[in-house]
């Protein structure tokens, strides 16, 4: 017999997880307690349950493995809320582990009780009320399984004090099966068959290629479909890193804020693969004239994705790796060398521009980006460097590009960075934040420092909430409402935690600000003291045809038919 | 083009499982006209008859969110008239005490039962299709219908079975 705390630690090591990020309270006791007969599962106190999830969320996204984070009733659970809804629209694999009051109470408003499984049902693949320890050995081997196969998501569990406190001796299940529940295997031949016919007729076929490459590990597959077809590749958001950013072959970014040329080629393509992302809004913009001249063609394990914004012509439902096995061999190799041409012409038109002459937050990612030169993980918050980040940061490797995408959390950046440090010790980690955002989860610098958590952190302070003070200025005729932002004396902050402070306020200081900030053995804040009032380009603004992408104004030349 | 469908569903029976259900109507915005779910043929599992609203499409992605729930087993979209239909209602008539054998004839006209009676009340108990139990309602309406009680739709396929 063991209790049900022993249980949840059995449960940790069964499933490999070192590290765990919480923060205790009364019902979680006697699993804090259990916890110190467990040396090998690390747990890192947070100062926010918010931070607890976006670290076991970066932790995950750094791996592709399943990240855990624990909290008490009531508000430690309420607290875990943003960071488990982010997780859900980014399909993260997570396991929220809470503890809930007695079962005996439950239902009668007790002290620091919460309906955490009603709160969190829209906002998690799935979750459970354990009231029986005879059920937890299950629930929670089925928790992991869950999270981790078929569309990952996070998995809430949620367990009384008594049931920590219980004892039994139910094993864990060897295998989880769950009738109604089927992980996609290969796809139909038909459907490969089709798309393999779609790409001989294809004259301009681009990839539009997301986080599902990542998710599935389906790299390698993608890449030799783009060069033995001869296909560009353009990433969403999420999928940065799935594709080596200086491939001949790579577009970057595409959508609301990517580079023109993958816009751009998308609306002119006669062939659109989406493979593994789920055509959202920030990257169709208006779907009646996306990908106007192309048939669509749509790669997703998830059915209810397909269709669900765009209509595809063909789809390939199922697990993505085997769907490009099975596609691969049957692709014949074939040349695409004036459409290529093509797209390569517009990337010399419109390029991605940094004007010289001033302290700009491009300037400051492109350097950045020299320094590193793509192989740090990169996790960024909110915002405008958000963006910037992904158009100027050229990721070169799959998991080092970590952004929040579907709720787009600001305070996500800075924990996220820390959980893949945690992940990935050995990797160099910059967090990119903007004054706003990091004000909103900065006091996780203790726990860096506590923990040694060796993260840099890049701060572009414009002294402003800048992407929405962008919208301010461009279409709501530059009436500034509650956009001005004000920040502490940031090195006396430093300070304060005790954290390596460099605070650079122009170029001519980056080179050096960047090189002593990555060689200091310890957690550094970077202050960029930036350009205040720079937006963000090209921008398709929301809900408006790809087509009218609005170029950078410092761009020389303007595509025909663009609205400047 | 809007009309209604009759979906069916078999669910694992666990805490939340109804909510999480209804949850995903609402979160997408489908209108439910219709929600019934009770205890069926295998233990620890519950069957569903949901009368939803909307086009066809509306329609392919709630199937496919549904079947995408953890605790839904299976999911079947019972086209309009297919299979078995059925819905029970309560109804209690106030008439007159000249009105009385009326009520009387148009239960029996329709085949419903009459399992109660008091000094001012007929109950009057019908099982039909949701358009039936309509006309009868109607047909009641002169003798003044005071309470309408309805189960919702339950529904079986008959044919591929
Ligand atoms: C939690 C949260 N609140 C509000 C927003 C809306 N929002 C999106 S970007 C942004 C401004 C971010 O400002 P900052 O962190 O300084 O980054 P910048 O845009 O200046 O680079 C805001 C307020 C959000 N995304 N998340
Ligand atoms: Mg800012």
């Amino acid at each position: 017999m063991r209790s049900g705390a022993k249980i949840v630690m059995e449960a940790l090591v069964r499933e490999g997880i070192d590290t765990i990020f919480g923060y205790p309270g009364g019902v979680v006791l006697p699993l804090y307690d259990e916890m110190l007969n467990w040396p090998q599962v690390k747990h890192v106190l947070v100062r926010h349950e918010q931070c607890a999830a976006h670290m076991a969320d970066g932790y995950a996204r750094a791996t592709n493995n399943v990240g855990v984070c624990l909290a008490t009733s009531g508000p430690g659970a309420t607290n875990l809320v943003t960071g488990i809804a982010n997780a859900m629209m980014d399909s993260i694999p997570m396991v929220a582990i809470t503890g809930n009051v007695n079962t005996w109470a439950i239902g009668k408003d007790a002290f620091q009780e919460t309906d955490i499984q009603g709160i969190t049902i829209p906002i998690t693949k799935h979750n459970y009320l354990v009231t029986n320890v005879d059920d937890l050995p299950g629930v929670l081997a089925e928790a992991f399984y869950l999270a981790n196969t078929g569309r990952k998501g996070p998995v809430l569990v949620d367990i009384p004090k008594d049931v920590f406190t219980a004892m039994t001796d139910k094993p864990f299940p060897e295998t989880v099966t769950r009738r109604g529940y089927e992980i996609p295997g290969a796809p139909a031949q038909e459907q490969v068959d089709e798309v393999a016919r779609l790409i001989a007729e294809a004259n301009k076929p681009v990839i539009i290629a997301g986080q599902g490459v990542l998710a599935s590990g389906s790299m390698d597959l993608l890449r030799e479909l783009a060069e033995k077809a001869h296909i560009p590749v353009i990433n969403s958001l999420l999928g940065l890193g799935s594709f080596p950013r200086n491939h001949e072959l790579s577009l970057g970014m595409m959508g609301m804020h990517g580079e023109a040329t993958g816009t751009l080629a998308v609306q002119d393509a006669d062939l659109v693969m989406g493979v593994g992302i789920r055509f959202d809004d920030r990257l169709t913009g208006d779907t009646n004239t996306f990908a106007k001249n192309a048939k669509i063609v749509h790669f997703d394990l998830d059915p209810s994705e397909v269709g669900k914004t765009v209509t595809p012509v063909a789809w390939v439902i199922g697990d993505l790796k085997l769907g490009l096995e099975m596609l691969v061999p049957m692709v014949e190799p074939k040349r695409h060398d004036e459409w290529v041409a093509q797209v390569k012409g517009w990337q010399e038109a419109y390029p991605l521009v940094v004007p010289e002459g001033k302290f700009l937050s491009r300037t400051v990612l492109r350097a950045l980006n020299e320094h590193t030169k793509g192989q740090a993980i990169v996790s960024t918050d909110v915002g405008q460097h958000q963006m910037w980040t992904a158009q100027f940061y050229k990721v070169m490797k799959p998991y080092h590009f970590i952004s929040s995408g579907g709720l787009g959390t600001m305070g996500f950046g800075f924990p996220s960075a820390m959980g893949a440090k945690f992940a990935k010790p050995d990797s160099e980690v910059w967090c990119v934040v903007g004054d706003g955002g990091f004000q909103m989860t900065l006091q996780e610098l203790q726990t860096a420092v506590e923990y040694g958590v060796k993260v840099n952190i890049c701060l572009l302070n414009n002294g402003y909430l800048g992407m929405v003070r962008q919208w301010q200025e461009l279409f709501f005729d530059n009436r500034y409402s509650s956009v001005q932002m004000g920040s502490p004396d940031y090195g006396k902050l430093a300070d304060a935690y005790g954290v390596k402070f460099f605070r650079c306020t122009r170029v001519e200081d980056l080179d050096e600000t960047l090189r002593q900030a990555r060689e200091f053995d310890g957690p550094t804040l970077c202050e960029f003291v930036v350009e205040m009032e720079e937006n963000v380009y090209p921008m398709v603004p929301a809900g408006k045809d790809n087509s009218t992408v609005i170029m950078d104004p410092d761009l020389p030349k303007q595509p025909a038919g663009a609205t400047k | 083009m809007s009309q209604q469908h009759t979906i069916t569903a078999l669910v694992q029976n666990e805490a939340g499982t109804i909510n999480r259900l209804v949850s995903m109507f609402r979160r997408r915005g489908v209108s439910l006209a219709s929600f019934n779910a009770g205890d069926c043929e295998q233990e620890g599992y519950s069957r569903l008859t949901l009368l939803v609203d909307g086009d066809e499409s509306m329609l392919h992605q709630t199937l496919k969110q549904l079947v995408k729930l953890i605790d839904v087993v299976e999911v079947e979209d019972l086209a309009a008239d297919h299979g078995i239909q059925r819905e029970l209602a309560l109804i209690r008539v106030d008439p007159n005490s000249s009105e009385v054998e009326h009520v009387k004839n148009l239960a029996s006209e329709f085949e419903a039962k009459i399992p109660k009676e008091t000094a001012t009340s007929v109950f009057v108990e019908f099982t039909g299709n949701p358009k039936d139990i309509e006309k009868l309602i109607g047909a009641l309406k002169p003798y003044n219908v005071a309470e309408v009680v309805r189960t919702g739709l339950v529904a079986m396929r008959t044919d591929s079975v």
